[in-house]
């Protein structure tokens, strides 16, 4: 196994694991925004640079994807390389001021403020990290966002800029959002959920008991479709609702619970269950 | 929608259904309708399965597609470097303001679609405007702007070409 050598304390790595790998097992923090362990790695926030021996000169290379084949030697806290950092969170700061987590992350590196022009406010507040686009397409399976325009003009946006037919409002692209500019927005009067600033709009799943939104329908609809074709084959069966029926015993009590448990909330759920075994 | 949706099945049997060839598929798309329709899109999304938003995507990355459909006359203002050192920034400010268009869009009448491009090769005539393939030389904001006036709809344009060419 390789050997990676940051700044000064050695760690064996499988070949083929990344830089940050080989520094997040030996205890040595780089800061990441568009990194996710969960997705592919491609490198755009620029935020986790560190330099790289070659010898007679040192290379900066992105730690997120760059692999360790061979034993290499990396410096994380030399000066070019914090150098190097601070002025992509510079940049970062200007395009999105009003991220709170990007402003802590900066105070952590060492980075005041930021010196350069603020960017329009079309595009403000999105890194263009593409974590959102990345999770929508490889997690969710829906490419409902994605990039649109080139260049100057590069945006995160939904089809011709409008509310998304893909979208099933799941809020992954929220979870994932490093600076937090995507939002998760339950509207209860007409019960949906809204996912900002794409205005995607998903009808909501209320409790039958409380009447509290649980989750978006048709969140709902696609996890009882994956629950479908990993838990009982053929799946003509599923599709046609009767699941259960060739694969007797298990699944025929396991699928019409699930589907009554589904139309409650946790709260409700626990305590129909805590009904349940207190009188049996 | 019937007739486009033969359109479609036409164009994506013409590359045995490849979705590698999305791009040259959405140019005859755009041949065909002189921009790419939004309902066009989303068939062609749906026919060979994949997310529209990956359309959208290609669409809106290549300067030579569009979303909207064209005017009846198509202006280029050079912003080449002779071009540009002799004005043509403010050329084309005054054309925006003028007829209310954003570079690279369409007027509300559809009267004509603006671009601003990067080099027409004619930098001796700087600054250049071709309007529908006919190069206008040393043209002022004033000139320009008389020149857009004087346009006519569309059949108008192409009687005068025909007549132009009977002389």
């Amino acid at each position: 196994m390789p050997t990676v050598t940051i700044d000064g304390h050695s760690v064996e790595v499988e070949r083929g694991a990344t830089v940050l790998d080989a520094a997040r097992y030996a205890g040595i923090w780089i800061p990441t925004l568009c990194y996710h362990p969960a997705l592919s790695s491609e490198a755009s926030c620029r935020l986790c640079m560190v330099e790289l021996d070659r010898g007679d000169w040192r290379q900066l290379v992105t730690a997120c994807n760059y692999p360790v084949r061979h034993d290499v030697i990396v410096y994380v806290m030399s000066e070019r390389a914090q150098q190097a950092r601070r002025g992509v969170m510079e940049l970062l700061l200007a395009r999105s001021p009003d991220s709170q987590e990007l402003k802590e992350l900066a105070e952590r590196m060492g980075v005041k403020g930021t010196l350069w022009p603020k960017v329009t406010e079309s595009q403000r507040n999105c890194i263009l990290c593409g974590l959102c686009v990345r999770v929508c397409e490889q997690i969710i399976g829906k490419s409902a966002i994605g990039f649109a325009g080139r260049g100057a003009d590069r945006t995160v946006a939904a089809p011709f800029r409008q509310p998304s037919e893909d979208c099933i409002g799941c809020g992954a692209c929220a979870a994932v959002c490093p600076v937090g500019t995507i939002e998760v927005r339950v509207h209860k009067d007409e019960c949906e959920v809204e996912i900002s600033p794409f205005k995607s709009r998903v009808k909501l799943l209320v409790c039958k008991q409380c009447g509290a939104p649980i989750l978006s329908t048709q969140v709902c609809e696609q996890a009882l479709r994956n629950v479908g074709w990993a838990t009982c084959l053929p799946m003509q069966a599923c599709s046609q609702g009767n699941v259960g029926m060739g694969r007797k015993s298990a699944h025929a009590t396991f699928w019409p619970e699930l589907r009554k448990r589904l139309r409650l909330c946790p709260k409700c759920r626990r305590l129909q269950t805590a009904g349940r075994v207190a009188s049996p | 929608m019937n007739q486009d949706s033969s359109l479609i099945e036409q164009i994506v049997e013409r590359y045995d259904r490849d979705v590698g060839m999305l791009i040259p598929m959405m140019q005859d798309l755009q041949a065909e309708c002189g921009y790419l329709p939004t309902d066009s899109l989303r068939a062609l999304a749906k026919r060979l399965n994949v997310p529209l938003m990956r359309l959208y995507a290609v669409a809106t990355f290549y300067a030579s597609f569009r979303l909207a459909p064209k005017g009846a006359h198509e202006v280029s203002l050079c912003m080449g470097t002779v071009c540009y050192l002799k004005g043509s920034a403010g050329i084309s400010q005054a054309i925006c303001k003028e007829f209310k268009v954003a570079p690279s869009g369409t007027t509300a009448d559809r009267l004509f679609t603006f671009t601003a491009v990067n080099c027409v090769g004619a930098c001796a005539l700087a600054p250049v405007m071709v309007v529908d393939g006919k190069y206008y030389d040393g043209v002022t904001s004033e000139s320009a702007l008389e020149i857009l006036q004087g346009l006519g709809p569309a059949e108008q344009a192409a009687q005068a070409d025909a007549k132009e060419a009977a002389e």
